[in-house]
């Protein structure tokens, strides 16, 4: 009651001032007239009567004071004309007031991109009614120490019948389909998923029907939602499309099949946050319990918690380890929150910004603390008759407190500017070279409004509370005395002002170091040979539908064909093919016997390397040296002996002592004789960074594309180019569609973008970084400058006085470069302990990096001190031209 | 008739409470109320009402709103509100202590001590 009164009493004070002050004035004046007449019953002249009732009632402007301050609105007075002195203060100062705004602008206009990024990726939830209680659920294998991995499909239908702390639980998993229909197919973005999937994220088509239980079925499961994308884009968005037929070919199946389309899901639904489905089609089972290859999703009973499920699934799990020991004895059940699932990965990298945008904005702070207290030596003699004639210290401090926060909302309305330019920038760079789930959401919106705003009073308060202190504490005498001379600034206050560009300088050089130590990783990771030749090379995609291509000899007919297509066209080296390219991430593993040596006591029973499939050719196309043996060649065909190429560390592993050129191997066993299948060795050929650049090459063998291999579907075509490769993709392209218009081409890519892309992560974390701490060096020099220059100034008369008794030039400027370079140096040696405690948290951004690396923290050193050198160098060059004549009358 | 007693510090917050307690009042209502209840024993000074009311009304004590006076004029009546009534009785509570214990005080003689 009493708090929402005074509220009453604010908001009418702002909002309905001239009401109140009417009701106000109506009331005395009511007053004085009752008086007025009662003084005239009594017998008085109405001129008397009038005369006593002023006399009896005082001023009324007075009681009218006395009411505004009894009603709570003294203090939204002050206010008011502290806002309006303090806009007159600043336009009185151009030059300080644009600086400050500038330095202010930059800081906190990059702590609100910052944030408008972590909002839409990190802490906005998820697309979907109350999302807070959608869930992963995963397996565990404690064996191979994985807490997030794919059920098998046996394992969910458990999970799925005996819990009951979720609503639901749904399986899903990508899958790529083929459209065919008309001349071209399409590849389209499926999503096979559980019935029950849709009603779990509480999202229902909006045309048709959702999937019903018994369609995982097989031989009921021909039927599709479509995207709503998808919908208008193949049916012009016709509602009769529900109840056709849709030709696909899922990659796994053996052939095309038709489905019926049952629904289409609204305009804004999109699973997936990186790249939306096209079409959703029941997932079927595999009673396999040995095969994981499921996410699952649940969504919790409304009064369950985490904890709660994640008992309840711990006892399934053991339940089901108990009665399935063969496939589960290690398994276990792990319950994630979904957001966490999608984002939490990343949670460290964005901290990792917004820490460098936050030290960014206290060196700003520190900057413009720093103007405020050499401007407060000027402004002295006003505070300190405002003082005199009875402001409070707290009402001194309230009136600077107000100026500045004043200069930030400033600052902070040009950083909403700068913000949205900024951020749009973030994510058109991260949003290019990485998958950021969510990033495509960052906007400006309230909640960044309200952060940036939050930002601007709270720095407000922090740049202006040590100047506002200073100055409000000053001795009064001494200020109204001293006033009329050039200030001289107490001690106290020049303490205040070393301290803030110590402060500073060291956190230009912590953010300098982690630059420093970033960019030393990414050149050790652009120096690193990838181990074959990328210049001139196009890369791309292809996919071979299943039903097409089953038969060797279709594959073997199709890719002979497609390369000897390819190589005849003018300015072509050669051309091959890959399963996996190098530098591209993926990596198969294949577990082999070697004929003739005993089988390996620990482990599993078997030896495992990567393995990779590639056409005659690929070697010599890439440039890989075979260090010895062939490649894979015509030689090599269906029907002779099967063939294998090893990597030097495969072959440094299994063969140390000999050569492994003409051993013998065996992974797959003929289906029935059961016989092992040998592969006989050719060649060794040198290692290539399959993974990354700055990842070891792992043991790899190399199966031949033309003899019988495994997972053939996807394949890389690789061509040597004369010259710049993209000048070719289009006759590279027409060409390879010549040859069968049914195989989809995806991506085409020069071999230097594909090496760039991979070590996107690190260059794109190098230059921000390396933006932010060349801002923050830029601020600190200018602090560093601005402090030595102001004391430079202050010093004139001591100048003159040195130079007039024999100080030489050169004494003058090693004078004022020594209190620069102390200050610089403090900075240095703090930044440098505090840099040491920080930097192995760029691990998160670079996994190469070395957090103490010696030569980068001395590089960054030097520089920062050569940057505080000639910060201190123009104002010393400033001193020693003081001329002492000049400098003594000063006086 | 004796010359009208100066208000005592502090003490003008608590009539208001009181005149009002016993009936909406306009300003100068309030005031001819705690004179007439007073026999014209207390002196107001007339503008020093007014800070008071407002900040009554401020901390949630009275509650005010337009009216009609006795003469068809438009006036602004104030009223006691619960917290009002509540803040009136512990006031004449403490006021009262307060006063027996002064009063017992002044009325020692040399012998009681």
């Amino acid at each position: 009651m009493r708090t929402y009164s005074r509220l009453r009493g604010w908001l009418l004070a702002v909002f309905n001032r001239t009401r109140m002050e009417d009701d106000m004035d109506a009331e005395m004046r009511a007053h004085m007239e009752a008086y007025t007449r009662d003084l005239m019953r009594k017998g008085l002249s109405s001129d008397e009567a009038l005369r006593r009732s002023r006399l009896e009632f005082g001023s009324i402007e007075t009681a009218k004071d006395g009411c505004r301050e009894s009603s709570g609105l003294r203090f939204w007075d002050e206010l008011g004309a502290d806002i309006r002195f303090g806009a007159r203060m600043l336009r009185k100062n151009p030059g300080f007031t644009a600086v400050a705004v500038l330095t202010l602008a930059l800081a906190i206009g990059a702590n609100s991109a910052i944030f408008s990024v972590v909002n839409a990726v990190l802490l906005r939830p998820l697309p979907f009614a109350d999302s807070d209680k959608l869930m992963m659920v995963w397996a565990t294998d404690s064996r191979r120490g994985v807490s997030q991995d794919v059920a098998s499909y046996p394992d969910f239908l458990d999970w799925r019948a005996q819990s009951k702390s979720f609503a639901g639980l749904a399986a899903f998993r990508n899958a790529t389909l083929i459209v065919s229909g008309g001349t071209e197919s399409e590849l389209a973005r499926g999503l096979r998923v559980s019935p029950g999937f849709f009603e779990i994220l509480k999202v229902q088509p909006s045309l048709g029907r959702s999937f019903r239980a018994g369609e995982e079925e097989l031989g009921s499961s021909q039927v599709a939602i479509l995207s709503d994308g998808f919908w208008k884009r193949h049916f012009g968005g016709a509602l009769d499309a529900v109840g056709k037929t849709i030709r696909l070919t899922a990659m796994q199946d053996q052939q095309a099949e038709t489905y019926t389309i049952v629904g289409v899901m609204p305009e804004d639904f999109r699973f997936s946050t990186d790249e939306a489905e096209d079409i959703y089609i029941p997932l079927v089972g595999d009673p396999n319990r040995n095969h994981g290859w499921l996410p699952v999703i649940g969504r919790l009973r409304s009064n369950v918690p985490t904890l709660q499920a994640q008992a309840e699934l711990d006892l399934i799990g053991q339940q089901l380890a108990k009665q399935y020991p063969k496939s589960n004895r290690d398994t276990g059940v792990n319950v994630q929150p979904m957001l966490e699932a999608l984002v939490g990965k990343l949670r460290a990298a964005l901290m990792i910004f917004v820490g460098v945008v936050a030290a960014v904005l206290l060196i700003g702070c520190s900057n413009v603390a720093n103007l405020m207290l050499a401007r407060s030596a000027v402004r002295r003699k006003e505070l300190a008759v405002r003082a005199a004639i009875g402001a409070s210290r707290g009402r001194l401090m309230r009136q600077l407190l107000t100026e500045s926060v004043l200069l930030a909302l400033f600052g902070g309305a040009l950083a909403l500017l700068l913000a949205a330019w900024i951020s749009h920038g973030l994510v058109a760079l991260l949003g290019k070279n990485f998958s950021i789930p969510r990033i495509a959401n960052t906007h400006i919106d309230p909640w960044v409004l309200a952060f940036t705003l939050a930002l601007s009073v709270t720095t407000g308060i922090v740049f202006g509370v040590v100047p506002a202190m200073t100055s409000a504490a000053h001795d009064l005498n001494d200020d109204l005395r001293e006033a009329s001379r050039g200030a001289t600034g107490s001690t106290r206050v020049r303490r205040w002002r070393w301290l803030l560009v110590v402060g500073e300088t060291a956190l230009a050089l912590v953010l300098l170091a982690c630059a420093g130590l970033l960019l030393q990783g990414l050149m050790a990771l652009r120096g690193t040979s990838p181990g074959f030749d990328r210049s001139n090379l196009l890369t791309v995609n292809l996919s071979l539908p299943k039903s097409k291509f089953e038969q060797l000899d279709s594959r073997v007919s199709y890719m002979s064909a497609l390369l000897s297509r390819i190589q005849a066209l003018p300015e072509i080296g050669s051309a091959a093919l890959v399963a996996d390219l190098p530098l591209g991430g993926s990596q198969d593993s294949l577990a082999f016997h070697i004929i003739g040596q005993p089988e390996p006591t620990t482990g599993k029973g078997f030896r495992v390397a990567e393995f990779n499939i590639a056409s005659p050719g690929y070697f010599h196309t890439m440039e890989i040296p075979m260090l010895s043996g062939r490649e894979f060649g015509s030689e090599d065909t269906a029907s002779t002996p099967r063939v294998a190429v090893i990597n030097k560390t495969a072959a440094r592993r299994f063969w140390p002592d000999e050569d492994p050129v003409g051993k013998q191997i065996w992974s797959e066993q003929d289906p029935i004789t059961k016989q092992p299948i040998p592969l006989t060795i050719v060649g060794v050929a040198g290692d290539v960074r399959q993974t990354g650049l700055g990842r070891p090459s792992r043991a790899e063998i190399y199966l031949d594309y033309l003899q019988p291999v495994p997972d053939w579907y996807w394949s890389v075509l690789v061509v040597r180019t004369a010259s710049d490769p993209m000048r070719l993709a289009d006759a590279v392209k027409n060409a390879a569609s010549s040859v069968d218009p049914d195989v989809p081409l995806q991506q085409m890519r020069s071999m230097e973008e594909v090496l760039s892309t991979s070590i996107a992560r690190e260059r794109v974390s190098t230059l921000l970084l390396g933006i932010f701490a060349a801002l923050a060096l830029a601020l600190a020099a200018i602090g560093l400058y601005g402090v030595v220059s102001y004391s430079v100034a202050q010093r004139t008369t001591e100048m003159g006085v040195r130079m007039a008794l024999g100080a030489t030039r050169a004494d003058v400027l090693r004078l004022v470069l020594s209190q620069g370079l102390r200050l610089g140096l403090s900075g240095l040696l703090i930044g440098l302990v505090s840099a040491a405690m920080v930097t192995r948290l760029l691990t998160h951004l670079m996994e190469n990096v070395h957090p103490y690396d010696p030569i980068a923290l001395s590089v960054v050193s030097a520089g920062l001190m050569a940057v505080v050198l000639f910060a201190s160098y123009v104002p010393a060059r400033r001193a020693t031209r003081i001329n002492p004549i000049s400098a003594l009358r000063h006086e | 008739m004796a010359k009208p007693l100066d208000l005592l510090q502090g003490t003008l917050d608590m009539l208001i409470l009181k005149a009002v307690s016993l009936g909406p009042l306009h300003g100068y209502g309030v005031l001819l109320r705690i004179e007439q209840i007073s026999g014209n024993r207390l002196e107001i000074q007339q503008g020093s009402l007014y800070p008071a009311l407002y900040r009554l009304e401020h901390q949630g004590l009275i509650a005010s709103e337009w009216g009609e006076s006795e003469n068809k004029r438009k006036a602004k009546y104030y009223r006691l509100t619960a917290a009002g009534r509540r803040q009136l009785q512990t006031e004449t509570e403490s006021w009262n202590r307060m006063a027996d214990v002064i009063a017992g005080i002044l009325g020692t003689s040399a012998e009681e001590v």
